[in-house]
């Protein structure tokens, strides 16, 4: 590009700087959103990954036990049939700590063996320091309250070598001597080690009560064992490490893949950004490069020209977008991890690292984005006849042309679309593709709805007076400027909308779910840990059933078995009679189903039935501690407390078949005139000598659910605000240039005799009435969107099934949005227009 | 006499990191010297062996092995040499201040255990070495008097049937395996148990408690196979047992020693040591011997200084350490005059801290009458990574 085009493009950014501020502002927004979720999510992988190596070591398969655990002889007996360096037992748990700042900090506990440690975690058994390594590790084996910690992680909880950490599990306080430091001389073996509480195996089992069994046996076999299963007892499973952690990345991918494609849709909305102030770029200046065409600029060149402005604008906005989103990252993290959490497992990430594919990435689909929106109104530039300037109605014609082949193209992608999201698949990508096709596709369906609608409404108009007319018939006769902001203004919104009823049917699903589940009137637990890892202590059960006020109990126990179908959590059940209805079943009757639980059948949960294929009927083959045994399936029941598989199943017959006699939680039934928030206090004063439980009044336990409930939604909430927010940099952007574009047809309106004051109500009309018409339009699209993620991506993300529920808030959100963002959009031009003379006015171009 | 140091074995074997230079070696060993024997029961003056319970593990002492050593030979004639030793460490002492709370879990303990598992392919010229580590604790290693039994991991000696001795030790049946070396041997009885030194308590040094508790078997009739590769032999010959437990026996200048254990061919036994002490003068190096008759009967002695020549050197190719190579022994006091020679000079073992324990054949006279033997011995304090401390 010669320098002399390339100053006629930048004199036009700069005579024009809010268009091009707003272009930056949305794609800026957009790549944001993106790269935050890709870091965040890119984070959470690694620090899963570092965890899992910390972990696993260098195992390449790993026993994982039954809910009995694994026998105390069963390493010597491998280490026998095996040889030496093969076998590494290990007993892990979760505990919390006080940080000296007042906080919590999780810890996980890892109990090793350090005598078989070397070839699987050789940092576990060596010292920071030379010298410090024996005398640490001597106490560490023989004295049952020692540990060893990350110095980073020492420094944190403010503890040094020769000094006492108090750690809590189970309601349960221990206080353990730090006997030696680790450190790692690289950034990564540092991630791996933060948090971790190295303990001897001993002193975990002690810590951990589990006495006796031991939680996993870490493998290093190289396939010439031969079948070690028959030294196992049955109920365990030899899993390789890659499958393990595979398991364990599958199990998030689905939740990192929905945040991943909302994010994309920010990126979307920023496109249609470009797209409108590069339509606006070109527009404007119709007569300059027809005369650029007539001096001997080529074609090529033009789409050059108009492509690099594009280009510019992408590149700063993505870089921008790269910064914002480093920035936001760093809280994205935080809620992307408490979701992984809350669902699925323990991870712990400290900020957001940055990563060069997520950061490349962003780049990409900034700037891609923007040359491929930037590209028909560049295609329509490079296409000016030399020396004409294409008269303003001509333009228009042909918009109007455009918008039936628009809504021909988007009445296909709606049909693309809909076979997509229809095909009998489970596949999620395919599902986002119809998502996207249908968005697309009712975006360039907009301006010939728009046509129809005030068609349609054309009579009533009228009733507005001359300036309601007037701002009607703007709206039309500008298709080509307000087609594209109607169109960005819709989707945008019409995303918010569906995110929001997503999130609004969930919600209310869960709520009905909780009404459901929780039936007795207070519950106890033990706090902390994964779900199942702490018990009740038999002593504060007793005190517990002691309490003149309680009933009845009901008894469950989370017990984690890993079968075919990957880790499933048993709901080892003994139900008061009271809460024997709660369960709410979607298949199979509920009047015979406890007597058949009782009997040795199961039910399971929805997602797990809708993961598995299993139905009423079928059989669930599970491992027990006297070998694989087909349970008959007599039930599905609702289950939203994750979306693994959960499996219904009686106490008795959990504790008959795998010997574990613990119970994860209490439900208690109060004798009629008790009052729970009393006899809360009691029972937390009665079991307190024993351990510190969680007991909690239902209306408590179920504010707490819904907390965790909406924390599990915060990231989707910001998501949705940044579609929101580009939304309204749309509105703003896209009103702003069709007021400038149109200020000779104001000019003459000036000068027909229309004071200040009734053009500038012209154009705020005019505003008002393309947000009110994109906020009509995004109800209905917003209720697809939001069916499409519900019943669809959803389902094939988490196997959950909801209702979809029509929330009167996000609704009027939506309206307010459209409508207020367009008013708001509006003041700045009309207040321009109403104080530009006439004369100048006309004299534009 | 082989005070090893145990702690150093372990610290390395549990994986500290290389060494970068010699300084860090020594901390390492300085360190590891850990309470150098206090808190822990003594030897400090001869005590009465009651059998077989002094078989068993002395836990109130700091360290303690068992340690079999063997020539073995092929109907062919093809000659084997091997080491098999179990060694015990307790962590800390006994009267260290009891945990709170008690301890509950069956993995608790103080003891650790090592094992060092040799091979000389003596005619092949292939020397095989590994060494296997374990809690004295949920099977992984143990040692226990009756029925006699000490293992770690998948090495074990144990009785193997009926006693047929009156200190119920024997007959044993010694297991060890690595890889494609392995040994399965059955070992009985030929000459009774000898105590060394004072009734069983041999001097370390000057110093009280300077000493351990040591008793060996000098001959044991070996029968069993041996495998090395795809090829089993089955092998007969002859063992040595050693038997030894102290605390802090070694003082801080004592940097290493040369032992030696010889069976002669006419039915005589001799174990002889010499502690090398740092500056290296005869007066500050201690010497002390066991001569076994042929008829069982024991004297111990205290050989002159100058009775031990090297007369040769061997400089492993795999670590650079230098050791001596070939030895003569003047006892003019019990009329022999020895040279000891290398059946095989790569007997280096390089596992946690390096030294040399190896077959050696011994010629030489007895009273002016030429006399030939076998024997076993051991280097320590040469193999410059990780000073084996004690």
């Amino acid at each position: 590009m010669s320098p002399t085009l390339r100053r006629a493009s930048w004199r036009f950014l700069l005579r024009h700087p809010t268009q091009s501020l707003l272009a930056l502002v949305g794609i800026a927004l957009g790549v944001a959103g993106a790269v935050a979720i890709a870091l965040a999510n890119g984070s959470a992988t690694r620090a899963f990954a570092a965890t899992t190596d910390a972990v696993a070591g260098r195992a390449t398969h790993q026993i994982t036990a039954g809910p009995a655990g694994l026998p105390d002889e069963l390493p010597a007996r491998l280490v026998r049939q095996l040889g030496p360096g093969r076998v590494a037992p290990i007993v892990e748990g979760r505990v919390t700590t006080r940080l000296p700042t007042g906080g919590r900090r999780a810890l996980q506990l890892l109990g090793i063996d350090p005598f078989s440690e070397a070839p699987f975690r050789p940092q576990f058994s060596s010292g920071g320091d030379e010298g410090s390594a024996l005398p640490g590790l001597n106490r560490l084996v023989t004295a049952g309250d020692t540990a060893v910690l990350a110095a980073a992680t020492a420094a944190e909880l403010g503890v040094g070598v020769g000094e006492r950490l108090e750690i809590e599990f189970a309601g349960r306080t221990r206080s353990l001597e730090i006997v030696a430091l680790l450190d790692s001389p690289d950034p990564g073996g540092r991630q791996a080690l933060a948090d971790l509480l190295v303990l001897d195996l001993a002193g975990a089992q002690e810590t951990l009560d589990r006495v006796g069994r031991l939680d996993r046996i870490d493998l290093r076999l190289d396939g010439s064992e031969g079948d070690i299963a028959a030294l196992l007892p049955p109920d365990a499973r030899v899993e390789s490490a890659a499958a393990r952690s595979r398991t364990l990345d599958e199990m998030t991918r689905a939740f990192r893949f929905n945040l991943t494609a909302l994010s994309y849709l920010a990126v979307f909305c920023g496109a249609f950004l470009i797209y409108n102030a590069t339509t606006f770029a070109v527009v404007q200046r119709r007569r300059l490069l027809g005369m650029l065409r007539a001096l001997g600029v080529t074609r090529r060149e033009i789409l050059a020209l108009v492509l690099g402005e594009a280009a510019v604008l992408g590149l700063v906005g993505s870089a921008l977008g790269l910064a914002l989103g480093t920035w936001l990252a760093q809280g994205l993290v935080v809620l992307v991890t408490r979701t992984i959490n809350d669902l699925y497992f323990n991870l712990t990430v400290r900020g957001a690292g940055l990563d060069a594919p997520s950061l490349a990435l962003g780049l990409a689909l900034g700037l891609g984005a923007t040359l491929l929106a930037a590209l028909p109104p560049a295609l329509e530039a490079s296409a000016v006849a030399p020396g004409v300037a294409l008269a303003r109605s001509s333009l228009e014609t042909k918009a109007r042309r455009g918008v039936t082949r628009a809504a021909g193209l988007g009445a296909l992608l709606g049909a693309v679309g809909a076979v997509l999201l229809l095909l009998p698949s489970r596949n999620l990508p395919l599902a986002f593709a119809g998502f996207f096709a249908t968005v697309l596709g009712a975006a360039l369906l907009v301006p010939g709805a728009t046509v129809l609608l005030l068609r349609w409404f054309g009579p009533v108009l009228p009733l507005l007076g001359t300036r309601g007319r007037l701002a009607a018939r703007g709206v039309v006769t500008s298709l080509s400027r307000t087609g594209v902001a109607l169109a960005a203004l819709t989707v945008a919104v019409a995303v918010t909308v569906g995110v929001g009823v997503m999130i609004a049917s969930f919600r209310q699903a869960v709520v009905h779910w909780l009404e459901g589940a929780l039936v007795a009137e207070i519950y106890v637990s033990p706090p902390g840990g994964r779900p199942g890892e702490a018990t009740v202590v038999p002593a504060a059960l007793t005190a517990l059933a002691a309490d003149p006020a309680v009933a009845e109990v009901s008894l469950l126990r989370h017990g984690f078995v890993t079968s075919e179908h990957g880790p499933l959590r048993l709901l080892a059940s003994d139900l008061a009679a009271s809460s024997r209805d709660s369960w709410r079943l979607v298949a199979g009757d509920r009047e015979p189903l406890w007597s058949a639980l009782e009997a040795g059948a199961v039910a399971i949960a929805a997602p797990f039935a809708y993961r598995s294929g299993l139905g009423v009927g079928d059989v669930l083959r599970l491992p027990t501690r006297t070998g694989p045994r087909d349970f008959p399936i007599v039930g599905i029941f609702e289950d939203y407390s994750a979306d693994r598989g959960a499996v219904l199943i009686s106490r008795e017959v959990y504790r008959r078949l795998w010997g574990d006699d613990g119970v994860s939680a209490v439900g208690i039934d109060l004798v009629a005139d008790a009052d729970a928030e009393v006899v809360v206090g009691r029972l937390r004063a009665a079991t307190a000598p024993f351990q510190a439980l969680d007991v909690r009044s239902t209306g408590t336990l179920k504010r707490g659910s819904l907390q965790v409930f909406d924390r599990t939604f915060a990231v989707t909430a910001v998501l949705r605000a940044i579609a929101g927010l580009v939304a309204f940099v749309g509105v703003v952007s896209a009103l702003g240039a069709l007021a400038l574009d149109r200020a000779r047809e104001l000019g003459v309106l000036r000068a027909l005799g229309l004071t200040p004051g009734e053009l500038g109500g012209l154009v705020t009309v005019q505003s008002g009435l393309l947000g009110l018409i994109a906020g009509l339009f995004s109800l209905p699209l917003g209720m697809l969107l939001a069916a499409i993620m519900v019943h669809v991506i959803n389902r094939r993300s988490f196997g959950w099934s909801l209702e979809l529920v029509l929330p009167f808030e996000v609704l009027a959100q939506a309206l307010l949005l459209a409508f207020g963002a367009a008013l708001l959009a509006g003041l700045q031009p009309a207040w321009k227009m109403a104080h530009t003379s006439p004369a100048l006015a006309l004299r534009e171009e | 006499m082989r005070i090893l140091g145990l702690a150093t074995l372990l610290a390395l074997t549990l994986g500290c990191r290389p060494p970068a230079s010699e300084a860090p070696v020594e901390r390492v060993a300085e360190a590891l010297r850990g309470s150098g024997g206090a808190g822990f029961a003594r030897a400090i003056a001869p005590r009465e062996f009651t059998f077989p319970a002094d078989h068993g593990p002395h836990e109130d002492f700091e360290v303690e092995w068992w340690y079999f050593t063997g020539h073995l030979a092929t109907a062919e004639g093809e000659r084997f040499g091997y080491q098999l030793t179990f060694f015990r460490r307790a962590l800390v002492p006994p009267d260290a201040p009891p945990e709170t709370p008690a301890r509950s879990s069956a993995w608790a303990t103080r003891q650790v255990y090592l094992g060092h598992f040799a091979l000389a392919d003596i005619d092949g010229g292939r020397f095989y070495f590994s060494e296997r580590l374990g809690r004295g604790a949920v099977g992984l290693a143990e040692a226990r008097a009756e029925p006699f039994r000490v293992a770690v991991a998948e090495w074990s000696a144990e009785t193997s049937g009926p006693a047929a001795e009156p200190t119920g030790l024997l007959p044993l049946r010694l297991q060890a395996k690595d890889g494609d070396v392995a040994l399965d041997l059955t070992l009985a009885l030929d000459k009774p148990l000898v105590l060394h030194g004072d009734r069983g308590l041999s001097r370390k040094g000057g110093g009280t408690g300077a000493a351990s508790y040591y008793y060996s078997f000098p001959r044991l009739t070996t029968t069993g196979e041996v495998s090395r590769g795809a090829s089993r032999f089955g092998v007969t010959g002859q063992s040595w047992l050693d038997r030894e437990w102290s605390s802090g026996s070694l003082a801080a200048d004592q940097v290493g020693w040369d032992w030696f254990s010889i069976q002669l061919d006419d039915r005589r036994e001799l174990m002889l040591f010499e502690l090398r002490s740092r500056d290296g003068r005869p007066e500050t190096t201690t010497r002390a011997g066991t001569l076994v008759a042929a008829d069982g009967s024991v004297r111990a002695f205290e050989p002159p200084a100058g009775a031990l020549e090297v007369l040769d050197h061997w400089t492993s190719p795999r670590t650079g350490a230098r050791y001596p190579a070939r030895w003569s022994w003047r006892l003019p006091e019990l009329g022999l005059d020895l040279e000891v020679v290398p059946l095989l000079a790569e007997q280096e073992l390089d596992l946690g801290f390096r030294y040399w324990e190896g077959a050696v054949a011994v010629a030489g006279t007895s009273h002016g009458a030429p006399i030939r033997g076998r024997g076993y011995v051991e280097l320590t304090g040469y193999g410059g990574k990780a000073h084996p401390g004690r």
